[in-house]
């Protein structure tokens, strides 16, 4: 209840936004709708924007739990798309069926490694994870340009990318008519997955209390060290998982650039998604339909597409005003 | 000689815009809210002074604006993080992309019909200090620095003597350490707290307009460029002194600085593994100082007073 509301108070305050550009807000967010969801192949689209939200978000949801803020995911999306660029290149004999899982489980492990990266450099060093993980994010980035001028490159092509990926390594389509890729089903997958681990399991049941109560975590006998070495690699692999369905499911090549602004729209769908990995698939989808649309609603009415941030950025800042409210409540 | 004097004036000339917002950035954090969201004022401050500046025709009401822009999104932190309890850490990473986002929104909406436009003003101009700036090797590198540049400078020091010597500096570091006893003894940590935020949005406004109106002389989307997380950085690496974070600007200013010049030189790596440098320094820097980088105590927690 309490995101829908933010959404909606996020959308009325926007709306006078567009007013204060000349324009009418019932009409702009009309294209909007029609553009994330007129047609099959738009709503094919808006899906396939999506999945890496989903993904990123649950992995995002996980460390928030056991308050751990990893806000790393760019920079683990990047060098997860940039492993799996690699794999697809350097084995394009391969099976088609095992070249692009090979492809996704490399691009997993390579996110899970930045991530612990991060994890390690918290936990040994003492440097806070928001520090860390926002400073590797622009490494990694530069890492994949690094790479992309090097061997990874496409030689002449003017712009920073792969060249384009052999065929067996792409992602299959799933909806005829559209370019919906099978990414969505493994967004699925993950997001059930995720709820089975954070409610059913007992690493889930760790974070949770480690996001409590860290000292009655430790009392229950928790390794809070532990707790967030694990769920970072975790939240680590599925921002890598992302970052290679984008490559293989989307673009069929590696692109300078790719992963930007992914990690900051994963903690927001995270907050979004109420901390669950099961509310995160909505969220994800919501943030993913508002893009699509949003360049539709620009075309049709002219309402520059940046405002989609806008209602990212005043919809965070509702949630977690309202959460910190209802926290106050509570220990009263 | 002439290179490494040279070098220098560009680190401080790189570090100034970090400074402001590095020195805004102390006062939130000595007052016990983290300042994430300094990212996103620097960007609001930039924008708002080449808008301030080409709307109102002079460049002292655009400065006036950015600072009231950095101001604003202050504000909004200051609701979320001190009157409501939000998290600290994410409502600053909320208002950085509320800040991108509408930045670029109203550059667009108001300006351009739809396309980016670019907004041009005059760069503010280096003011040379007549005699001082003559003296060989050290007048050019701290004498022949544009005018917000002596300001950030000055800043330093009335920051140190305000923090240590004044009872509002006092009352200010108290409310960070332990807010209930400075309530106790008759401060209002939510004003002071909120009064420090607004503080860190007006400073680090006016750090983004040093990088729009003195540095570039226009706005572009997002042309902070995670600059307000290295002042973030620089905060840390100097231990919350106003002098220490000094040192950590200039030091990133520094590697930012011999990344653009090694950039021209033929090297058998191309020029994004230099561009890690500034944050994998700041990464190693902090990783150095682990665990003696002793936050205020009671950074984070929010402060409510007791319903009786």
């Amino acid at each position: 209840m309490r995101p829908l509301l933010a959404v909606l108070l996020a959308l009325a305050l926007t709306a006078l936004l567009i007013v204060a550009a000349g324009k009418n807000p019932l009409l702009a967010y009309a294209a909007l709708g029609r553009g994330a969801l007129g047609s099959w192949d738009r709503v094919g689209v808006g899906l396939n924007k999506a999945t890496p939200y989903v993904l990123t978000g649950v992995g995002v949801a996980l460390c928030f739990r056991a308050r751990v803020i990893n806000i790393g995911a760019e920079g683990q999306i990047a060098l997860g798309g940039l492993a799996a660029t690699w794999i697809a290149l350097t084995f394009p004999q391969a099976p088609p069926v095992v070249l692009p899982l090979l492809a996704l489980a490399a691009g997993a492990l390579t996110g899970a490694g930045w991530a612990a990266l991060a994890a390690a450099i918290r936990l040994h060093r003492g440097v806070h994870e928001v520090l860390v993980t926002l400073l590797l994010n622009f490494v990694g980035v530069l890492i994949v340009s690094e790479a992309l001028q090097g061997s990874l490159g496409e030689p002449g092509a003017g712009f920073p990318q792969s060249p384009l990926l052999p065929r067996a390594s792409w992602l299959p389509r799933v909806l005829k008519g559209s370019d919906l890729h099978a990414g969505i089903v493994i967004a699925v997958i993950v997001v059930v997955l995720a709820h089975v681990l954070l409610w059913r399991m007992p690493f889930g049941f760790r974070l949770r209390v480690l996001g409590a109560s860290t000292p009655a975590a430790v009392y229950a006998g928790i390794s809070p060290p532990r707790a967030l070495l694990g769920v970072m690699s975790l939240a680590g692999a599925l921002a890598g998982l992302a970052g290679a369905v984008e490559v293989l499911g989307v673009h069929y090549r590696l692109i300078d650039g790719f992963s930007h602004g992914f990690g900051f729209n994963a903690v927001a769908i995270a907050l979004l998604g109420a901390l669950n990995p099961i509310t995160v698939l909505p969220a994800g989808l919501f943030f993913g339909f508002l893009e699509t649309g949003a360049l539709a609603m620009q075309r049709a009415v002219g309402v520059p597409t940046p405002l989609v941030a806008v209602i990212q950025g005043l919809t965070m800042i509702f949630i977690l005003s309202a959460m910190g409210l209802s926290a106050r409540r509570s220990k009263v | 000689m002439d290179v490494a004097a040279e070098l220098l004036a560009a680190a401080l000339r790189i570090a100034t815009p970090l400074l402001f917002a590095a020195l805004g950035g102390i006062l939130s954090e000595r007052a016990g809210v983290f300042a994430v969201g300094l990212e996103g004022m620097m960007l609001a401050g930039a924008f708002a002074g080449v808008i301030g500046t080409h709307t109102l025709g002079h460049s002292g009401l655009g400065l006036l604006a950015s600072a009231a822009g950095g101001a604003l999104l202050a504000a909004v932190v200051a609701i979320a993080t001190v009157r409501c309890g939000a998290d600290q850490m994410v409502t600053g990473l909320a208002v950085n992309i509320l800040a991108l986002g509408l930045t670029s929104y109203l550059l667009r909406g108001l300006f351009g019909r739809g396309e980016a436009p670019i907004v041009r003003v005059t760069p503010l101009t280096p003011m040379p200090i007549p005699a001082l700036g003559d003296i060989p090797v050290v007048g050019p590198l701290l004498f022949r620095q544009p005018g917000l540049t002596y300001v950030g400078l000055a800043l330093v020091v009335v920051m140190v003597a305000a923090l240590q010597r004044t009872r509002a500096g006092l009352t200010l570091r108290a409310v960070g350490e332990n807010p209930t006893a400075a309530f106790a003894s008759g401060a209002n940590p939510i004003r002071v707290r909120v009064l420090a935020v607004l503080g860190a949005g007006v400073l680090a406004g006016v750090g983004g307009a040093v990088l729009s109106l003195q540095q570039v002389g226009t706005f572009t989307d997002g042309m902070t460029n995670g600059r307000g997380y290295l002042a973030l950085a620089a905060i840390i690496v100097g231990r919350w002194s106003p002098g220490g974070a000094l040192v950590g600007c200039l030091l990133f200013g520094a590697t930012d600085a011999l990344q653009l010049r090694i950039q021209g030189l033929r090297l058998p790596f191309s020029s994004y593994v230099i561009q890690m440098l500034p944050y994998v320094v700041s990464l190693t820097v902090l990783a150095g100082l682990g665990r003696s980088a002793r936050l205020p105590a009671a950074i984070g927690i929010p402060f409510f007073r007791e319903p009786r």
